[in-house]
């Protein structure tokens, strides 16, 4: 991480000699690195770009990786902790739809960038320092200051990406920024716990304090995303007038008046997408001390397995991309991962096998359900309504988060982890329910989601005819 | 007689799993003792009519063709004398001026002598405490520095027949340490209660262990009492009857199934000879604070049995009065670990066992994880068999009308 920091501050006097000059210096003068329209220029930006966003992911799962400090630390139950993850969700069921807004009309890409950073900055102090005097409610408000900044800066990120590779290496850079991502998630699983237990060896106790220490350290990443956003914005703006290109726009048009015009299929691709995910997102959170207490893994072997899916979807994502790119029948790949998931999570409840298995399986279909579902809103939804038909998505996704996660933990204080699977089993079964239903209402319309990519080959060919 | 221990023990509301068929399996073989659904339950305090009133709690769980006989009591340290017979009619027979002598043997006799089918004891000998402060590792043993161990017969103790209750069929032992320099049980205490049950069922409390008829449930309680340190640990000392030169054996059972007792996946017994004689039940959990819930969930932790030849145990006169001069095991519980909640919280510990015959009572998924696993399986597949059906058939048709184009 440091050098990377080394990088970003090595490139800032080198730009800022440039700016100096105040004449748009030939570009045929700047050496390849400096040189936007030059590929190792923007690979450059694709490193800003990656680690833009690893601060975020870092820290979105502090909790679920010092689970068991943080309840005993602070002193609260399980529901009390998925209130952290329920805090980080709520103000994205709005600014899903306002995060485009923003950063079209009102601040620009690179301004929006910086803020949103600070935001994900400020809300990881905050959340550091609610430890350290501890005050859980000043914990949750961190929460919820970083989930302001969280989501719409993932946004952000994409803009940039599409900003600068557009026509270029598009898909390879979202499919490396969703691993860098995913590589975030799984060194805080792995790293958090370790931390902790060296701050609490060096303070020499553990305890409230120790907590705050260890998620201010934590907070050092979202530092680094700041400072490449800072970074980022230096160098775009820099591109603009080297190569006259404009600012980075989403695009994206959100009129809520379009959700009535919504079809039956996008609705159904709703539902799967909100019931698949709140059996993952609020499992991983929970998943360490489940691992610890059921199957009795060590702190750190349970760190390690609660970030397998991550891992897998690391180097997954891209390959099942290309898959379901060069097959089509989205609707049957999408099955297949809800029934995949159905099935680690029966696994993970009824069995005492090694959960290596169910947890692979789960990563696997975790994958592959990302690459099969989000496509296939655009198969469903004119282009001009897209933008609020990905908002909403994302919006209602967050929504069930939030009350997924309360509700969680309010099964697993109660009621236990069987309980709580079985609850998960469930909203993964109504995901399957919802699947099923969407390949019959596709089959009974004739509508396109099913198809192969030679019949989508087909079907573009006659409609440009 | 013995013909009928054929019928099988364990016959229950539970849905089949691969325990319980072992367990009916086990329960089946012929040297078995009677499960029964239910039982005529009665609590009696066995008056002495000749001196003060002593603690010696009967209680009779009476079924169609068995008996089963606790006798409770805190003559010395607390303990129970634990008796099946396979007679509707067996009773206890006490002989105070032998049970209040030195010699005790003889003191309590079940009639008829050649009904009983099984019989064993448990005696709860020490609370013990341990300092563990500077323990990093959870699962050490002794958990931390022992302090000198509070022995039980050395308890003061309430007289039995106030706390009795007959609807709930309980009774509550409650005691403080006679000479207390230190004044650490000025405030505090430590109770046994006992509560027998005519059925099978399952208490509000977690650990929410499953009773059966043939059951009896011991909670132990430790409130108010004034730590010795910081962060003290404290344990109790259980002995029981030892068989031969053997101990009887510990088994944990592993589960996947936790909604009764949250995050509790292990079961721990203590089984006297081969199945279905009589066990000790208890899930390795205790809890610091009176409602129980997961935030205030102690690891309890149990050490092997060992045999008790190299240091005195305090002698319980029921026991030698039941079954003479006999060698006896013991074995360690403790509860808390150095981290995490502990009895220093709030001053409370509590801790819950099930004693009975028979097999011991096996969990089985809850008719509401089964329900709601029933739709949640049931539905897409139906789902997708219906919808594939009309599809197909509705295809059918269209082909055959373009056939027919």
């Amino acid at each position: 991480m440091e050098e990377e920091d080394e990088e970003a501050r090595a490139l800032l006097p080198g730009g800022s000699n440039e700016a100096g000059r105040g004449t748009p210096a030939a570009p045929r003068a700047l050496p390849a690195l400096c040189d936007p329209s030059h590929l190792a220029h923007r690979l450059v930006v694709l490193l800003l770009m990656c680690f833009l966003g690893f601060g975020s992911y870092f820290c979105y799962d502090n909790p679920a990786a010092l689970q068991t400090q943080v309840k005993r630390d602070m002193q609260v139950n399980t529901t009390k902790f998925m209130l952290l993850y329920a805090w980080y969700s709520w103000p994205n069921v709005v600014l899903c739809f306002l995060g485009g807004f923003l950063i079209d009309r009102v601040f620009g890409i690179r301004w929006g960038t910086i803020i949103f950073s600070c935001f994900v900055c400020i809300g990881q102090v905050v959340f550091a320092l609610g430890g350290i005097f501890n005050a859980f409610w000043l914990m949750e408000f961190g929460r919820f200051v970083f989930g302001i900044g969280g989501e719409s800066l993932a946004v952000a990120q994409n803009t940039y990406a599409v900003s600068w590779f557009k026509g270029k290496e598009l898909n390879l850079v979202f499919g490396l920024q969703l691993s860098m991502a995913r590589i975030g998630s799984t060194v805080n699983m792995n790293l958090m716990g370790w931390l902790y237990a060296k701050i609490e060896g060096s303070l020499g106790s553990a305890g409230h304090t120790t907590l705050g220490v260890t998620l201010m350290i934590g907070g050092i990443t979202c530092i680094l995303s700041l400072i490449c956003a800072l970074a980022l914005a230096y160098l775009d703006q820099r591109a603009e007038r080297i190569l006259h290109k404009e600012q980075g726009k989403t695009g994206e048009v959100i009129k809520l008046t379009d959700v009535k015009d919504f079809s039956l299929p996008l609705w159904l691709i709703f539902i799967i997408c909100v019931c698949y995910y709140v059996a993952v997102f609020p499992f991983i959170g929970l998943g360490k001390v489940f691992f610890a207490e059921k199957f009795g893994f060590s702190s750190q072997a349970a760190s390690a397995i609660n970030s397998v899916v991550y891992v897998i979807s690391a180097p997954m994502s891209p390959i099942f991309g290309l898959l379901v790119d060069k097959t089509g029948k989205n609707i049957i790949w999408v099955l297949c991962a809800v029934a995949t998931t159905l099935v680690s999570h029966v696994m993970l409840a009824f069995t005492m096998w090694n959960p290596w298995i169910a947890m692979c399986l789960l990563g696997i279909s975790y994958s592959l359900l990302a690459c099969a579902l989000w496509p296939m809103v655009a198969f469903v939804v004119p282009e001009h309504q897209l933008g609020t038909a990905y908002g909403f998505m994302q919006s209602i996704q967050n929504l069930g988060l939030a009350i997924i996660s309360i509700i969680a933990g309010l099964i697993l204080d109660t009621r236990g982890y069987l309980f709580l699977e079985v609850f998960f089993i469930a909203c993964v079964s109504l995901s399957l329910l919802s699947v099923v239903l969407l390949y019959l209402v596709n089959r009974a319309q004739g509508g396109n989601l099913n198809y192969s990519a030679r019949q989508r080959e087909e079907m573009k060919l006659s409609h440009t005819e | 007689m013995c013909g009928c221990a054929l019928r099988c023990w364990g016959w229950g509301p539970w849905a089949p799993g691969p325990t319980l068929f072992l367990g009916l399996l086990l329960s089946a073989a012929p040297f078995g003792l009677h499960g029964e659904e239910t039982r005529q339950v009665s609590l009696e305090v066995i008056p002495d009519w000749e001196g003060p009133p002593q603690n010696l709690l009967h209680i009779r769980a009476v079924g169609t063709n068995s008996t089963l006989h606790y006798v409770w009591s805190s003559l010395g340290p607390p303990a129970v004398v634990l008796v099946a017979t396979n007679s509707p009619y067996s009773t206890l027979s006490v002989n105070w001026s032998r049970l209040l002598s030195p010699e005790p043997d003889g003191g309590l006799t079940v009639l008829p002598e050649d009904s009983v089918q099984f019989s064993s004891a448990l005696v709860f000998t020490r609370l013990l405490e341990f300092d563990s402060t500077n323990v990093s590792d959870p699962a050490a043993d002794p958990p931390g520095k022992p302090y000198p161990p509070y022995s039980l017969a050395d308890f003061s103790w309430n007289n039995i027949t106030n706390s009795l209750d007959p609807v709930s069929l309980s009774s509550t032992f409650q005691g403080h340490l006679v000479n207390d320099p230190t004044r650490a049980f000025a405030n505090g205490s430590l109770s046994f209660r006992v509560q027998a049950f005519s059925r099978s069922g399952r208490p509000a409390q977690p650990p929410r262990l499953l009773h059966t008829a043939d059951t009896c449930q011991l909670e132990v309680v430790l409130v108010g009492v004034l730590p010795r340190g910081n962060r003290s640990l404290f344990g109790l000392e259980v002995a029981t009857l030892g068989q031969g030169p053997d101990c009887p054996s510990m088994q944990q059972q592993h589960s996947i199934d936790d909604e009764y007792a949250p995050a509790v996946f292990q079961l721990d017994q203590l089984l006297w000879g081969s199945l279905p004689s009589g066990f000790v039940q208890w899930r390795p959990v205790a809890y610091s604070q009176k409602q129980g819930g997961r935030e205030s969930a102690l690891p309890c932790h149990a050490s092997p049995l060992h045999p008790t030849l190299e240091y005195p145990l305090p002698q319980s006169p029921i026991v030698r009065a039941f079954f003479g001069s006999q060698n006896f095991c013991a074995f360690n519980l403790t509860f808390g670990a150095s981290t995490g909640p502990g009895y220093w919280d709030q001053h409370y510990l509590s801790w819950s066992m099930l004693l009975g015959v028979g097999s011991p009572p096996v969990d089985a998924l809850s008719p509401l994880v089964l329900g709601i696993m029933a739709v949640a399986l049931g539905a897409p597949g139906l789902m997708l068999l219906g919808g594939g059906l009309v599809l197909l058939l509705r295809h059918k048709q269209y082909s055959e009308y373009q056939s027919i184009n």
